[in-house]
């Protein structure tokens, strides 16, 4: 591989953000398996359980077209903090959805998982 | 626990300028988004986040609405791409449909006139003199127009063969001609309105090349 052809550390960054983009809409659909959540909630689950650190203009958008979409539904329900949230759930085609690309991810993640194993040996020798 | 008239300022600026940026769509969709964006602020504030930092979190106004008019864009362009689909779908298949009805009808047409002509053709040959187009001019000026042909066949009475002779191109010639050209046409047509497609493994073959 020619020096110039090599990849910047810039096109990694690139590569993990189009990763954690791909893979937003199946850690929404996750968080909300157990139950209905408004949007803080669903971003401090996803920062609880995950290494996805979502920015918060990111995900109110999404939200809104996996509403459009049908596989979530949302309602506003008044809180004792003194103002209504609006809060959303799965619905029959969410849950669906949410199946077929958990489906999906953990089988992609596996064979992924086989082919870059002899990676993580090397990285490991790597680290000082 | 909004502290200050400075925080509740810039928080009622943002929403303002979110909701200028979100004129595009409809009054009911941008008052539900500046709503709970509203709340997202309070709730940060409430659990001690700075507001502006908040508000840098969510970005430019102008950068927020972008995302939401976006997939608002998205979601437009596909509910429109899909009925244009079917539209075009609904139109191919009419326009398949009558060319179909009409080639069959066209086939039907060639087949049968130009069939007729080479057995009229054939019988010229064999029996010449009962075999023709005959004009017949009958009682009353009634004026008649008949092919016949057979061994046992003889002109009607006060007829006038038309074509004579020129049965034989017709029949040998233009009989067999139009049974070509209308197969021809048939194969044409029916590769034009029905397409082959490629084969996967064609395809892959194809893609190994490249």
């Amino acid at each position: 591989v020619k020096e110039e052809n090599a990849p910047t550390p810039e096109s990694a960054d690139k590569w993990e953000i189009q990763l954690r983009k791909g893979s937003l809409e199946l850690a929404i659909l996750a968080a909300l398996w157990a139950g209905r959540l408004y949007g803080l909630e669903i971003l401090r689950h996803l920062e609880a359980n995950s290494e996805l650190v979502v920015g918060e203009g990111t995900v109110y958008p999404l939200l809104s077209r996996l509403r459009t979409l049908g596989l979530v539904e949302s309602e506003w329900v008044e809180s004792d903090s003194g103002h209504p949230r609006k809060y959303y759930r799965l619905t029959e085609a969410g849950r669906a959805r949410a199946l077929e690309m958990g489906r999906t991810w953990s089988k992609f993640a596996a064979s992924l998982n086989n082919l870059v194993a002899p990676l993580n040996g090397a990285v490991r020798k790597e680290k000082p | 626990m909004i502290t200050s008239h400075e925080s509740q300022r810039a928080i009622d600026n943002y929403l303002a300028a979110l909701r200028r940026e979100l004129r595009d769509l409809m009054e009911e969709d941008m008052n539900d988004i500046v709503s709970e964006i509203r709340a997202h602020i309070v709730d940060k504030n409430t659990a001690g986040t700075d507001i502006e930092q908040t508000l840098a979190g969510l970005g430019a106004p102008r950068e927020l609405a972008a995302r939401y008019c976006t997939e608002d864009m998205m979601r437009r362009a596909e509910a429109h791409r899909s009925s244009v689909q079917k539209a075009r779908l609904a139109v191919r298949w009419t326009f398949v449909i009558a060319a179909t009805l009409a080639l069959v009808a066209i086939s039907a047409a060639g087949y049968f006139v130009g069939g007729g002509l080479i057995i009229f053709g054939v019988a010229k040959v064999m029996w010449p003199h009962g075999t023709g187009l005959w004009e017949t001019q009958g009682p009353g000026d009634q004026w008649g127009l008949g092919l016949s042909g057979g061994s046992g066949n003889a002109p009607p009475a006060n007829a006038h063969d038309i074509l004579g002779w020129w049965l034989l191109p017709l029949g040998f010639v233009v009989g067999p001609a139009l049974i070509y050209f209308t197969y021809r046409l048939g194969r044409w047509s029916v590769r034009k309105l029905f397409p082959r497609r490629k084969s996967q493994f064609a395809l892959s073959e194809a893609q190994t090349e490249v």
